[in-house]
């Protein structure tokens, strides 16, 4: 079933969170001020890689209305941060290695004063060649960028021999795919306030996805406890996994302790996207072979990944490239290399997909292209080796049992937008040259039809610490409190949490408090990424349930004098198994509980029986059918129609999930034709929204329908697996597989260039002419 | 960084416009972009800035009740017109007009930092075609960038708020 308002009923609920979006009223972190406010601003390196021979900042700090002028000499603790390994300074004081490290920080009476002292602060620099590329980073006389040389992460993968099995192969396979740079583009920019508070406290107010993490690498760079600050970090403009990471965060910090005043940073978008993190970039070059039959005999790819110059999560994401190459197929032989390599670019690091959008691009790829060379259909070539329940994980690891695969292979087959390619193909027109309908459309409209499967594993993977918390409590005033330390950053967690309480409960609305996003209040509920939170939330709710509904039901009948076992909770308060009113409401209950009536949880995100580090136990999965047109003359693609089937368990929050899988798709439409955030020589060639583009209501105004498939196992104990990243995953290679249906041009890089889909005009008048 | 000029003292030079239907002054050079006070002067934070180049539509309000956006409109602009912003764009007793009731139902909106902006676009347009063609409202939303919701919920939303116009007009 389709999914959408109407077929959600009355689960399509209006968000939580949604009347102060539409009324502007909610004010973001960035939206912030406080009295006798200074202005925060960043020197950022005028060199993509460049030594530093000294820093004079005497002009700039004798400026009137300049409070603080830091620089790397002024770090209390830590000079460096990154969640999985520090080795991003926070101030530069010997080398500069991309054009977004920070070299000093200001705080001003006024952005104007702020941006003159910037101006003043003198750095002499000794420019170094500059690496802006992987392959000159790993040349052997390079210069290195880290004591540890240019490599970040190597990962490999071997089953059986590949190289021997080629031999063997009927047909084989061999490209390589380059993808881009792709910028998150959040619409609000980093930024937030930082207050120092009474008692040497700070509390800082700036989004992030793990709030908790923050405070932990803020404490660090401080040389302060982790209890001294408070990290206050919902809700958010948009995040994606761009504000993971710390961001403008260590320099609000240090200048409002600095000087002993509230600060305010937000970047502006040209100082966002210079110094904000990427996607990866990646070179894969795949070869696959095949038997007669369509069997994969051998997989061998080789995976190299321009991470930039420090490493925040880049070897994680190699990590799940390398296990996503592999993805939902079964082979014979299996030889996957990959690298993460340091290079003088812009900050590489996590954002929706995780690594994974990269290799589906290039796995869904190799399966159209062997398809082709076998004769076959390429979707019902995917079936011959797709993966089947009781079969390992890509990494041969146990995982929790679905037939995810299978589900959405087969909810794609029978597609509307399926069935409307066999009409195109039995109606014989060629290359599509009608449509449905029958309608011709002109010569130099060409139409075509393209598929793919997404296999995305959700949670950290094995080896890396995964927490998951929650905590239940009834508040002094009546509120039933769900306190969780997960981020809004506009994924619905607040209209899932609410969904989750009052269908797990039966309270109204109005009964709840959500808090979250605050790390004086809530557990540590791990990250808000991977696709983890609902999971997670979910899982902790059936945990604490029983103890919640059981101290409040059993306080609840020492109140009336009746046995808790006729009782139920309901909308206001405590009710009997007919009573639609409360018998006692939620305040009373609070006002006379003898004890405080709560409940917490602390577990860890389920996690394969392997050694393999980054190895996942959980997967959702999700097939793309994709229509669209190409003008020969313009080269430009439109996409007109797109079909998700989405196999991640049963649908917490409608219309969350219609969200999600629509919107992971718009971001890979931009991926797909139009997004790449170029450099050269270490510099960025776009600076803002006017160069860099993503799609706008034009490019994506085609229908998209998201068809959830809630079955799991009978026995599952998982429950809703992740939607949050996989909508972004599939959408590129099912067009570029309709690109090539449409034109027979086969797309090895992204964005796909118009320029090779433009048809020269004599071909056109040939095909106007019938001649 | 917001805020890049420096508010004059007061006294020095005076725009007086009208905001959201009262009668304003305020102390600003002529060259202040409105963006700039309307969040720093004024602390009207439901206009965003998202570019600063006009392009991404997070700051649009209206001018005489045309869509501009705030980042590009310069405070000589605005003497003696009248601006509205999304904190005045509601309807009588400060409902929900039916652009915002139709976003909140049909999930138009995901962070939300965009919503401002969309919603005083879709509202400009409704106010001048009640009835729009789906190539009307792409035209008229065109210039508002949204980064989480692929803009299906936008449509539907423009599309809803279209419907409950003619409802509300059918019973009236």
């Amino acid at each position: 079933m389709i999914l959408n308002r109407g077929t959600a009923g009355p689960r399509w609920r209006i968000r939580p969170d949604g009347p102060g979006k539409v009324t502007g009223k909610l004010a973001y972190l960035t939206d912030m001020a406080a009295p006798g406010m200074l202005y925060g601003f960043v020197l950022r390196s005028k060199y993509p890689h460049a030594r530093i021979r000294a820093i004079r900042t005497g002009r700039a700090a004798a400026l009137p209305g300049v409070h603080a002028v830091l620089t790397w000499r002024d770090v209390p603790g830590l000079n460096a941060f990154g969640i999985a390994r520090q080795d991003q300074p926070v101030f530069c004081f010997d080398l500069v290695r991309y054009i977004g490290d920070a070299v000093a920080a200001v705080a001003a009476e006024s952005p104007g004063i702020a941006e003159r002292a910037l101006e003043l602060i003198e750095v002499d620099y000794e420019p170094l060649p500059v690496l802006d590329t992987p392959e000159k980073a790993l040349a052997e006389d390079a210069p290195r960028l880290h004591p540890h040389g240019n490599v970040l992460h190597r990962c490999e993968y071997r089953h059986g021999d590949a190289d021997a099995a080629f031999a063997a192969c009927a047909h084989v396979v061999e490209e390589t795919y380059h993808t881009p740079r792709q910028m998150h583009a959040y619409l609000e920019t980093e930024g937030g306030l930082f207050v120092p508070e009474p008692e040497g406290r700070l509390t800082v107010y700036a989004p992030t996805q793990h709030g908790l993490l923050d405070r932990l690498q803020l404490a660090r760079i401080l040389a302060v406890p982790e209890d001294r600050i408070r990290v206050v970090s919902s809700p958010i403009g948009g995040s994606f996994g761009g504000k993971d990471e710390l961001n403008i965060q260590p320099y609000g910090a240090l200048l409002a302790l600095a000087s002993g005043r509230p600060v305010k940073i937000h970047n502006s978008r040209r100082e966002s996207v210079r110094s904000g993190l990427k996607r990866h970039p990646m070179t894969i070059t795949m070869k696959t072979g095949v038997d007669a039959s369509g069997r994969l005999l051998a997989h061998r790819v080789r995976i190299v990944a321009d991470t930039g110059p420090y490493a925040t999560l880049g070897a994680e994401v190699l990590n799940f490239a390398t296990e996503h190459a592999i993805g939902p197929y079964r082979y014979e032989n299996v030889d996957v290399e990959s690298v993460s390599v340091y290079t003088n670019n812009g900050m590489s690091g996590e954002f929706r997909g995780f690594g994974g959008n990269q290799v589906i691009f290039a796995l869904e790829g190799q399966m159209d292209r062997l398809a082709e060379r076998l004769g076959m259909d390429p979707w019902e070539f995917r079936l011959v080796n797709l993966r089947r329940m009781g079969d390992p994980g890509p990494f041969g690891q146990p995982v929790a049992q679905t037939d995810g695969a299978l589900q959405v292979w087969k909810a794609l087959k029978e597609s509307p937008l399926r069935r409307e390619r066999e009409a195109s193909r039995n109606g014989g027109a060629a290359n599509g040259m009608a449509d449905d309908r029958g309608a011709e459309h002109p010569p130099w409209i060409r139409v075509g039809f393209g598929a793919a499967m997404v296999m995305h594993g959700f949670g950290l993977g094995y080896g890396i610490p995964d927490p998951a918390a929650g905590k239940l409590r009834l508040a002094e005033d009546g509120k039933i409190e769900a306190i969780f330390g997960y981020e809004e950053f506009g994924q619905g967690l607040l209209a899932t949490i609410e969904t989750l309480m009052t269908e797990t409960f039966g309270i109204a609305p109005d009964d709840l408090r959500i808090i979250c996003g605050d790390t004086d209040r809530v557990p540590d509920s791990g990250s808000s990424t991977a696709s983890r939170t609902t999971a997670m939330i979910w899982q902790a709710l059936r945990q604490m349930e029983g103890t919640f509904r059981r101290k409040l039901l059993e306080t609840a009948a020492g109140l009336l004098g009746r046995p808790a076992g006729t009782l139920r909770l309901g909308p206001g308060g405590v009710t009997d198994a007919e009573g639609d009113k409360p018998l006692v409401r939620y305040a009373e209950i609070a006002a006379k509980a003898a004890e405080p009536i709560q409940t917490e949880t602390h577990f860890h995100f389920p996690v394969s029986d392997t050694d393999r580090i980054g190895a996942h136990f959980l997967y959702s999965y999700a097939s793309v059918a994709v229509k669209v047109e190409v003008n020969l003359l313009t080269g430009r693609v439109r996409v007109l129609d797109q079909h998700h089937a989405v196999a991640a368990g049963p649908v917490v929050n409608p219309q969350g999930y219609v969200g999600q899988i629509e919107g992971g798709s718009g971001m890979a439409l931009g991926y797909a034709l139009l997004e790449d955030a170029i450099m050269e020589n270490g510099q960025y060639l776009t600076g803002n929204l006017d160069t860099y583009l993503i799609p706008t209501i034009a490019d994506l105004s085609g229908n998209v329908a998201v068809e959830p498939i809630e079955e799991l196992p009978e026995d599952d104990p998982y429950g809703p697996r992740g939607i949050g990243e996989i909508g972004s995953v599939g959408l590129a290679p099912a067009i570029a597989e309709a690109v090539y249906d449409a034109t027979g041009v086969r797309a090895n890089r992204l964005p796909i260039d118009p320029a090779l889909l433009i048809c020269p005009p004599e071909k056109l008048w040939k095909a106007v002419s019938g001649s | 960084m917001i805020g890049r000029t420096k508010p004059l003292d007061a006294g020095h030079s005076v725009c007086a416009f009208t905001l959201n239907g009262e009668p304003v002054a305020v102390a600003a050079p002529p060259s202040r972009r409105l963006i700039d006070v309307l969040r720093n002067d004024l602390l009207l934070t439901g206009t965003k800035i998202g570019c600063e180049i006009g392009r991404c539509g997070a700051c649009m309000v209206l001018l005489d009740g045309a869509p501009v956006n705030a980042c590009l409109t310069m405070m000589y602009q605005v003497e003696g017109r009248r601006v509205t912003t999304i904190e005045g764009i509601a309807g009588e007793n400060g409902a929900l007009n039916a652009v915002q009731q139709a976003f909140l139902e049909e999930g138009g909106y995901q962070c939300g930092y965009c919503t401002p902006g969309m919603i005083v676009s879709a509202t400009a347009l409704l106010a001048e075609r009640p009835d729009p063609t789906d190539e009307e409202i792409i035209e008229a939303l065109s210039g508002n960038l949204c980064r989480c919701t692929g803009y299906g919920g936008i449509l539907r939303a423009v599309r809803r708020a279209a419907a409950i116009g003619k409802e509300a007009e059918s019973r009236a």
